[in-house]
């Protein structure tokens, strides 16, 4: 028979059962010399060192695994084509839209189309056999957004165009028939000699294998890291048989060619009470929160930015729940934002 | 700074009888009904001991809602159980609804019902009228909650900001950016995409500091800036001012 030997609470026991007063315990200690750390043993403003693994997925034209603290997420990209004449309100590009914004390919024909699962069992709140959390149709949702926003796939990379008169003779046999849709062609898609004929769809799929916080910033990286991998067949329009072939060989698969490296990185704020009304008490910034943490912060702020190009580009801004974080707080995040890029771009790298 | 708005923003009170409350706001395009009911007795399962919940439902003007309507109730349940007094009502519920009726269409292309492009344009019209509708219901808050929609755009070289840009202004638009300020002059929410500097989203932020929360001093501020929008923090008042005189008017 277990008896309590005095009224002290192991540590685990205090987390379980008051978390907000344990993770304030940790960050303000009673005793002066001990230095402030959260709960995981970062000081506040440390993230998670991210690792980087692609082209682990051998069927998918490209993916990534990236392991962040506990938080552990696979990107699989795996292009399908799509006939134009397959496109309901199908309307050809002019030269004079490949410049102008005022035809965005991607958006209108949805040729990028994520979709973010969080496996049963990533973490104790996800339940077998229930339709996708608020949580994922959310994230897949901010990803969609941002992928469109950032304008981070070359749509020109997507288009397939008919193969070049004169090309080799000896196709018959390295190719590979990748579209069985025999529909005729239009009369208008036969005036133009390099009319584009059929596009790729990116289908981009991220699972959380194991979640433990963050799963905004470690599946942005994942989907990145996952498009700087994929490289697909060279793809063509058989006038003939009317199909979309592609080239056997590897050597002829192209990659494609990203615009940037946008980072996200996402920081919640901590108030010393738990029902904080503006102004009464301290705060701690904790960025790359874990499970723990967000659980125990009110407002989260996600700050995406480039930096590829030399001087720092925002893609996004993204605060809510709370009034903590005002305008100088924001130049600081987009600093620590900074820090964060340099960190994922020599990780994916 | 230029407003692609005509008309000014109209609200209807109370018009839905089964609810607590209820409102319709029109404004920039949009008219939104939204109802209220609240506090009432929330399932075991979803119930917080010390507080109330805040449930928040957006249904768009076609088609049944998607991921990008969970995505705005996420975002309007956080800013909204910030200002309600949620631990006035332990254990409760407090359930907000909110049909979009009209959406302003983009003349130019053909819109789409699945996966519209871009979610921030609707989300101040769904503030505005969520905080009607909680005062409707006279649910006690701590401040009220005023909001914009801002577009940038670079034109023949110089930056210009738009105040509630139209579907095709926000599509050549370089970024787009929503803020809600509380009534306290608080920013509790915003929400930016696409490309700028943090000297672009300072800026910004200052005009939509205009928009929201323009000093009470009065005269100074007459100028162009006050022309340039309406002043939905007035509006909020004036329209709880009428019907609160229209209710009192037997007496």
């Amino acid at each position: 028979m277990a008896t309590p030997k005095s009224l002290t609470l192991s540590s685990t026991t205090f987390a379980k059962l008051s978390p907000h007063p344990y993770l304030l315990a940790n960050l303000q200690p009673a005793d002066p010399s001990t230095t402030p750390t959260r709960t995981n043993g970062r000081q506040p403003a440390q993230t998670r060192t991210p690792y980087i693994n692609t082209s682990s997925l051998s069927h998918a034209h490209g993916s990534a695994v990236v392991r962040n603290g506990d938080t552990t997420v696979i990107c699989g990209v795996r292009g399908e084509t799509i006939l134009t004449s397959a496109i309901p309100n199908y309307r050809a590009p002019s030269p004079a839209d490949h410049s102008s914004s005022s035809l965005d390919e991607a958006r209108d024909y949805d040729l990028l189309v994520p979709n973010i699962e969080l496996a049963t069992g990533c973490a104790p709140n996800f339940l077998p056999g229930v339709p996708p959390t608020t949580l994922a149709q959310t994230l897949s949702t901010r990803v969609y957004s941002l992928l469109h926003s950032s304008k981070l796939v070359d749509v020109s990379r997507l288009r397939i165009y008919p193969e070049q008169v004169g090309g080799e003779k000896n196709k018959e046999d390295d190719d590979e028939k990748m579209d069985e849709a025999e529909e005729e062609i239009d009369e208008y898609a036969v005036s133009e000699d390099k009319a584009v004929k059929a596009y790729w769809v990116l289908y981009i799929d991220v699972l959380f294998i194991s979640f433990d916080g963050n799963p905004f910033d470690t599946a942005w990286t994942a989907i990145l890291a996952a498009l700087r991998d994929t490289k697909l067949p060279l793809a063509y329009w058989d006038a003939d048989r009317e199909m979309v072939l592609c080239k056997r060989s590897q050597e002829k698969a192209i990659p494609l060619n990203l615009q940037g490296l946008p980072v996200a990185c996402t920081a919640s704020v901590f108030t010393a009470k738990e029902k904080q009304k503006k102004g009464s008490g301290s705060y701690w910034v904790l960025v790359d929160p874990d499970r723990l943490e967000e659980g125990l912060c009110d407002e989260t702020v996600t700050v995406v930015v480039d930096k590829l190009r030399g001087s720092t580009k925002i893609l996004g801004i993204s605060k809510h729940g709370g009034t903590v974080v005002g305008p100088e707080f924001m130049k600081k995040m987009v600093a620590t934002a900074e820090s964060r890029w340099d960190e994922i771009h020599a990780a994916i790298e | 700074m230029t407003t692609t708005t005509t008309s000014g923003p109209e609200a209807i009170l109370s018009h839905l009888h089964s609810a607590d409350g209820s409102a319709t706001f029109s404004y920039a395009g949009y008219t939104i009904v939204g109802a209220v009911n609240g506090p009432i007795e929330a399932q075991r399962r979803d119930e917080i001991p010390e507080e109330a919940v805040v449930d928040v439902v957006v249904r768009p003007a076609a088609g049944v809602g998607g991921t990008r309507e969970r995505h705005l109730e996420g975002l309007l349940q956080s800013t909204l159980r910030q200002i309600i007094l949620v631990t006035n009502f332990p254990r409760a519920l407090i359930q907000i609804t909110l049909q979009v009726t009209v959406a302003p269409e983009n003349e130019y292309v053909n819109t789409k019902v699945v996966q519209a492009n871009t979610n921030l344009p609707i989300l101040p019209a769904l503030i505005q009228t969520a905080v009607l509708t909680l005062m409707s219901a006279a649910i006690p808050l701590t401040a009220t909650l005023t909001s914009v929609v801002i577009a940038a755009t670079t034109e023949d070289g110089s930056n210009r900001e738009i105040v509630n840009p139209t579907a095709r202004e926000i599509e050549k638009s370089r970024s787009l950016h929503v803020f809600a300020f509380t009534s306290h002059g608080d920013l509790i929410l915003t929400q930016s995409e696409g490309e700028f500097t943090m000297q672009e989203w300072e800026d910004i932020l200052a005009c939509a500091q205009r928009q929201c929360c323009p000093s009470t001093s009065g005269d100074i501020n007459m100028g162009d800036d006050a022309a340039s929008g309406a002043d939905l923090g007035t509006f909020t008042r004036s329209v709880m001012e009428a019907k609160i005189a229209s209710d009192l008017y037997w007496k």
